[in-house]
């Protein structure tokens, strides 16, 4: 058996460097060109000359067929991120990311549902382990003789004698009492002890002197009163408030009544379309006629006319009266002009 | 050279369960071993590359059909082949399978020639 020396190793593998064999088959092509060196030797070629044959039999382009070879059919079981990845940086986290994705996806898959059942069962395991508390819905119930006790005699306790305030020195002191007969020591004089005689004071036994008038004493004052012009004077003041009210005859209604038959709508103001009201003073007589008549608020267009109109036609009113007599009074009538349509 | 390049077209789709049978026969080979064995099993007829034999072997450890074991050889690392469970059912469907495919293919072909014994 002849052996190929370490230095003629050495070379075939410098030779497949130079050729550029892949690293995965490196270490097994050596064997197999040792081998097959060894078995020229055999046949008789010295190692130089079994070298230099297989220098020429092994050129570059078998070498590169045999590495596509070999890859190729790696590679079939090879999936996108190998060829994604071919000729890049492995060692970067992306690789190792692609490769793991799927083992990645089922542990996060298994580990969501395996979780998301803990959930559900720790209730019932939590309600499993802990005693159940028994509600009984219905309980039998045993009778028992009842012994009472006997009642405790309550302790009284006396309350303490209560102390005496000092007594204050006293005087007795009558109640008023009701008498029931008192005797009048002076009774009233009668008519025939008066006949001649002065009332006074004091009783005076003088003499009778039958002619003598004593005239009475002044008890009441001048009269204040009013002299005999002033009802006069009364008659001709115009009152604004009286005691009695002067009155339309037939009331409130009926001088409502009166207005609403009587006023006719200025065609002015209906045109304009103009509504409102028209505030009228006069003064009502001690004889019961319309005075004075005046417009205190009007809306024009004819309407503050109308109303005077109005009031000029009305019958004699009841007068007003102050302290029973008849008296001027002046009167604010309001009158409301308004379009019904 | 003629004659290798037309049967590597035909070895192209049956290395593989050259290969796993004769791992079932041997139970541990290495690469130049292999070649060695097909080459005198068939006087020559087939000679494997090992441009075609090393690409299929780490294929088949990929797969999981194979074991390897380095060892360290006057000098340089030998690495050996070995079936798994797997590959050992593998191998032997891939045979089975095989020797089918030839029996068609002798009856479609006509050609009562005696083909090189893979069991």
């Amino acid at each position: 058996m002849k052996r190929l020396s370490s230095q003629g190793i050495e070379e075939l593998k410098r030779l497949l460097i130079e050729t550029n064999a892949d690293s995965l088959l490196l270490p097994e092509l050596l064997d197999h060109l040792a081998c097959e060196a060894e078995e020229r030797m055999w046949d008789g070629q010295s190692p130089v000359d079994a070298l230099a044959s297989l220098r020429r039999e092994i050129t570059p382009e078998i070498v590169r067929t045999l590495n596509l070879d070999h890859q190729n059919l790696l590679a079939m079981n090879t999936s996108l991120d190998e060829i994604v990845f071919e000729g890049r940086n492995k060692a970067y986290g992306a690789y190792a990311l692609r490769l793991n994705y799927a083992k990645n996806v089922q542990k996060a898959f298994a580990g969501g549902i395996l979780l998301f059942l803990a959930l559900m069962y720790v209730p019932r395991l939590v309600s499993s382990l802990t005693p159940e508390k028994k509600t009984d819905y219905m309980v039998e119930s045993v009778l028992t003789d009842v012994r009472l006790d006997q009642p405790k005699e309550e302790i009284v306790i006396p309350p303490p004698p209560a102390e005496e305030a000092p007594v204050q020195r006293q005087v007795r002191y009558l109640p008023p009492e009701v008498v029931t007969d008192v005797v009048e020591e002076s009774p009233p004089p009668t008519i025939d002890a008066l006949e001649n005689a002065q009332i006074s004071s004091q009783n005076v036994e003088g003499e009778l002197l039958p002619d003598l008038i004593v005239p009475p004493t002044e008890l009441v004052g001048p009269s204040k009163g009013a002299d005999i012009g002033a009802e006069n004077v009364v008659e001709d003041k115009i009152f604004t408030s009286v005691e009695q009210q002067p009155e339309f005859f037939g009331g409130q209604d009926a001088l409502m009544k009166f207005l609403g038959k009587n006023i006719r709508y200025p065609s002015q103001a209906a045109r304009a379309n103009i509504q409102g009201r028209v505030i009228l003073q006069f003064t009502v007589m001690p004889d019961g006629s319309i005075a004075d008549i005046q417009t205190i608020k009007g809306i024009g267009f004819g309407c503050d006319e109308e109303a005077e109109r109005v009031v000029r036609l009305m019958p004699k009113w009841k007068p007003g009266r102050q302290a029973g007599k008849a008296v001027r009074v002046r009167f604010t009538l309001p009158v409301y002009f308004s379009l019904q349509d | 050279m003629e004659n290798t390049t037309s049967n590597s077209e035909y070895l192209r789709g049956t290395l593989k369960t050259i290969v796993l049978s004769l791992l079932a026969e041997n139970k541990r080979m290495y690469g130049y071993e292999i070649t060695q064995a097909v080459k005198e099993q068939t006087n020559g007829e087939i000679a494997l590359t090992f441009g075609a034999l090393y690409p299929v072997l780490h294929k088949l450890e990929q797969e999981g059909a194979l074991l390897t074991e380095s060892l360290e050889v006057d000098g340089r690392l030998r690495k050996y082949y070995a079936l798994t469970q797997q590959g050992a059912e593998t191998a032997r469907d891939k045979t089975i399978e095989l020797g089918r495919f030839l029996n068609a293919l002798q009856n479609l072909l006509g050609v009562p020639e005696p083909l090189p014994a893979t069991s």
